[in-house]
């Protein structure tokens, strides 16, 4: 992941300062930075939306496709998620750099989406165990500025609250063979039910604290971090430990408590500015 | 020369034989082999320790833990369902493949298969065919559209020489453990059903079994080698035989020459070590059969 | 896809038979499994550990330490630490791919990120330490036995390390919970309602009383993550005499005069 060099001068201030609830670029412990969320950037796909949290900018792209469901359920849809660390982000990801980040984001997704309630699943099944809507979730990183997994999700959420996809009607032709009839109309289309899609929470361990949404520097003062995705109703769907250090367990509940409040009082705004965008564009 | 040294004067310290043993691996090899015997205290015909485990992994249709001295293998056979192909409609497959992790040992990467285990998977491929262990034929349910496919993958967990004798008898005693459920075709919507309780052996014709040899300085024969015996070796011959004293196999990827003196003195000692392991074999089943 | 000239090649397509059984799974036995564990069995290994718990087999071989391969990250003051995790082909219900797929890779980086805090990377400048894992049978809870086993075979190797540590799984399905989970529970859930479906695998340093790694999924409430994260640290506790104990005999094994061969 992109990173930064900070002098031991630097990381005595940085953590003095949050001991004190006072973070270098004046927030609190618990605040996020500047956020601008814009849907339907990419025309070419289902749904799409680019976030800005401080200075990262990440982009998502929905495509819905019809596929084969999976043979252990056969009634139910599923999403994909392919997560490319560009090189513009940062000039360490140029060539292969990138690629384990990358399976790591991914992998965490995966995570975060498995479980029932996410999304509807059985709403993306076309015809029982033989047509169903694949979900393809592209994330490119754009810039990298800390705070990748929180930024992804919310993303996430934004697109997957602008995805249209399109209405199918099934046909029974002559020999009972099926077929799949798109709808003309492009307004004639399905929306998900994104309420229950959660966002990620990135707890930092900085000295004696943690702070959420946190710098490159604040990052490279910390040891170890937690990530902890939450739905609306503070139900947590996926939790890890990330990086090299190790926490002690009472740090990690207060951490999964904070998590779970700070990641609560991110959803209400964020649906409403969502909703709001819907309202302007239509 | 420090080698004679070595044997003649007795006793001495154990930390000069480890450098020696570093330092000068092939003179401290050739001064054992003088004395007909070899570093592990071994005669130069003898085989190591082998030990035999069947039916210790449960997932797998079937499985078989080896050990000859310090070389492991464990090999364990899935069973899927597949089409036959047009030109053998009435023929199912095998397929056999010998994997060595970098966890047997350091000189093996992680990736793909290296040249060492292609060739060992191409080994094992070729004893399959040639002795049909396995007739093809008995793994096809419904001709022309349902067969069985055994995947017979050979891993390697400690890699101390000799992998290949290894790998042959893992992979005839995990057949020989092998049991397949029984599969009928329902006739009117060609849909197969499996009953999982109802399982069936596989019939296995001939019991190949490999046996490897190292040559040191174009002359002297040693059977079983260890994996520092294989690298300072200059030829490997390995034999496959079957309780018929039937020739399978005869593979000497380049190296020295070898006489046809010593050539046959190869084959019967491999016969001999067929009889040996099969009797292995049949001894560890009918004790696992008893035990249950 | 480009096909794969360095093995043998199958059909392109087969099925696993479990596909057409007909429905209705078992469930097994809700106890903690019983542990088998020993070190020191492989010997080109540095250092290597065994693991067996209930059905769950695995092994693990540490190599180095060795100078970095990958000399444009080298970092001066510390060694690194690499993880291997792989799945033998034949152990899981289902037989897995011979390509190392994401899973695994996840697997691995999980592996790693838990043992790391563990060993002192700073006492090995310049090199680096290889952890390979293989799973022989995967009967459930295989991250967190690989985690035990593999802080096993780095101790074994005489790698230096501040504690061990271990792992423990737990699975909750509804108001209950498995510790240990086998394959099955790990992937079935009984209760209709998907209220607290998770599973949760933690590692833990049990002297230094650190959490090294941390991993759910699934839906749970912050109360049910919290009472699972205590009852995975109980569960470590109850694994520690066992694994001090192989770790003993190993040491005592070695600490013996060869035996006259």
């Amino acid at each position: 992941m992109a990173t930064v060099q900070v002098s031991e001068a630097e990381k005595v201030y940085i953590l003095h300062g949050i001991r004190d609830d006072l973070r270098v670029d004046g927030r609190g412990c618990e605040d996020y930075r500047h956020m601008e969320i814009e849907t339907d950037v990419v025309s070419n796909t289902d749904g799409s939306a680019k976030i800005t949290l401080g200075h990262t900018a990440v982009l998502v792209g929905i495509k819905a496709e019809i596929g084969k469901p999976r043979p252990m359920v056969p009634d139910e849809g599923y999403l994909e998620f392919f997560v490319d660390c560009s090189a513009n982000a940062t000039p360490e990801f140029e060539g292969r750099g990138g690629e384990e980040l990358g399976t790591e984001l991914s992998n965490t997704l995966y995570k975060v989406f498995n479980n029932k309630r996410s999304v509807d699943l059985k709403s993306l099944c076309i015809s029982e165990g033989e047509h169903c809507w694949v979900l393809y979730v592209d994330v490119l990183l754009l810039q990298c500025d800390g705070n990748l997994y929180d930024a992804i999700s919310i993303a996430i959420k934004a697109a997957l609250f602008n995805t249209k996809i399109p209405r199918v009607q099934i046909s029974a032709d002559d020999e009972g063979g099926k077929e799949i009839e798109l709808s003309d109309d492009p307004y004639d289309c399905m929306r998900l039910n994104v309420e229950n899609v959660p966002c990620i929470v990135t707890l930092c361990k900085v000295g004696h604290r943690h702070v959420v949404d946190a710098t490159l520097q604040e990052k490279a003062c910390s040891v170890a971090s937690l990530i902890i995705s939450v739905t609306h109703k503070g139900t947590v769907t996926c939790t890890r430990k990330v990086g090299g250090g190790s926490l002690d367990p009472e740090s990690i509940f207060e951490m999964t408590e904070a998590g779970k409040r700070v990641g609560k009082a991110l959803h209400t705004p964020l649906m409403k500015l969502l909703q709001e965008e819907e309202s302007r564009g239509a | 020369m420090i080698g004679s040294v070595c044997v003649t004067q007795s006793p001495v310290s154990p930390s000069f034989l480890l450098h020696f043993r570093t330092a000068e691996p092939l003179e401290y090899h050739r001064s054992f082999l003088k004395e007909n015997c070899r570093p592990d205290g071994r005669e130069l015909s003898e085989f190591r320790t082998t030990t035999l485990n069947i039916g210790s992994i449960s997932t797998a249709d079937g499985s078989a833990l080896v050990k000859v001295g310090n070389t492991t293998v464990i090999c364990g056979i899935k069973a899927e369902l597949a089409n036959p192909t047009v030109e053998a409609p009435g023929k199912g497959y095998i397929v056999p493949n010998v994997d060595l992790p970098p966890l047997c040992s350091s000189r093996f990467r992680p990736g793909p298969p290296g040249e060492q285990a292609q060739a060992a998977s191409q080994f094992i491929a070729d004893v399959i065919e040639s002795s049909e262990v396995i007739q093809t034929e008995d793994l096809c349910i419904e001709r022309g559209k349902l067969c069985w496919v055994l995947y017979c993958d050979m891993m390697c967990l400690d890699y101390d020489g000799n992998v290949l004798d290894a790998c042959v008898v893992a992979l005839l005693a995990a057949l020989k453990n092998t049991q397949l459920p029984e599969v009928t075709v329902n006739t009117e919507t060609c849909t197969p059903g499996v009953t999982l309780e109802k399982r069936h052996g596989l019939r296995i014709n001939k019991h190949p079994v490999a046996t490897s040899f190292c040559i040191f300085d174009d002359s002297i024969l040693i059977v079983d080698p260890t994996a520092e015996e294989e690298s300072l070796a200059t030829a490997q011959l390995t034999v496959v035989t079957d309780e018929e004293d039937r020739l399978y196999s005869l593979h000497k990827p380049g190296g020295t020459s070898l006489s046809g003196q010593k050539l046959q003195e190869c084959i019967s000692r491999a016969t001999a070590r067929q009889r040996e392991i099969q009797k292995l074999i049949n001894k560890v089943i009918h004790s696992v059969k008893t035990a249950q | 896809m480009p096909t794969d000239t360095k093995r043998v090649r199958g059909p392109e397509v087969s099925q696993s038979p479990s596909l057409f059984l007909p429905d209705g799974r078992q469930r097994d036995q809700v106890d903690v499994r019983p542990v088998f564990v020993r070190c020191g069995l492989v010997s080109q290994a540095k250092g290597s550990a065994y693991i067996e718990a209930g059905n769950t087999k695995l092994m693990c071989c540490v190599y180095g330490p060795k100078e970095t391969e990958r000399k444009d990250e080298t970092d001066m003051k510390c060694g690194r630490l690499t993880t291997d995790m792989r799945f033998a082909p034949f152990s899981c219900p289902e037989r897995g791919s011979w390509i190392q797929g994401s899973q695994d890779k996840d697997f691995s980086l999980m592996l790693q990120e838990s043992l790391q805090p563990a060993v002192c990377l700073h006492k090995y400048p310049r090199s680096q330490i290889e952890v390979n894992v293989m799973v022989l049978e995967n009967s459930g809870s295989v991250l967190a036995h690989a985690v035990t086993c593999a802080s096993l075979a780095l101790a074994d190797a005489g790698i230096e390390m501040y504690d061990l540590v271990l792992g423990c799984s737990i699975r909750q399905d509804g108001a209950s919970y498995v510790v240990d989970p086998t394959y099955t529970e790990q992937n079935s859930c009984s209760s209709v309602s998907s209220e607290n479906q998770g599973g949760l695998t933690v590692a833990f340093l049990p002297s230094l009383n650190q959490i090294s790694g941390l991993q759910s999924d699934g839906e749970m409430t912050e109360e049910t993550l919290t009472a699972g994260v205590r009852t995975c640290i109980e569960g470590c506790y109850k694994l520690y005499p066992v694994v001090q104990q192989a770790l003993t005999k190993a040491v005592r094994r070695a600490a013996l005069p060869p035996p006259e061969s």
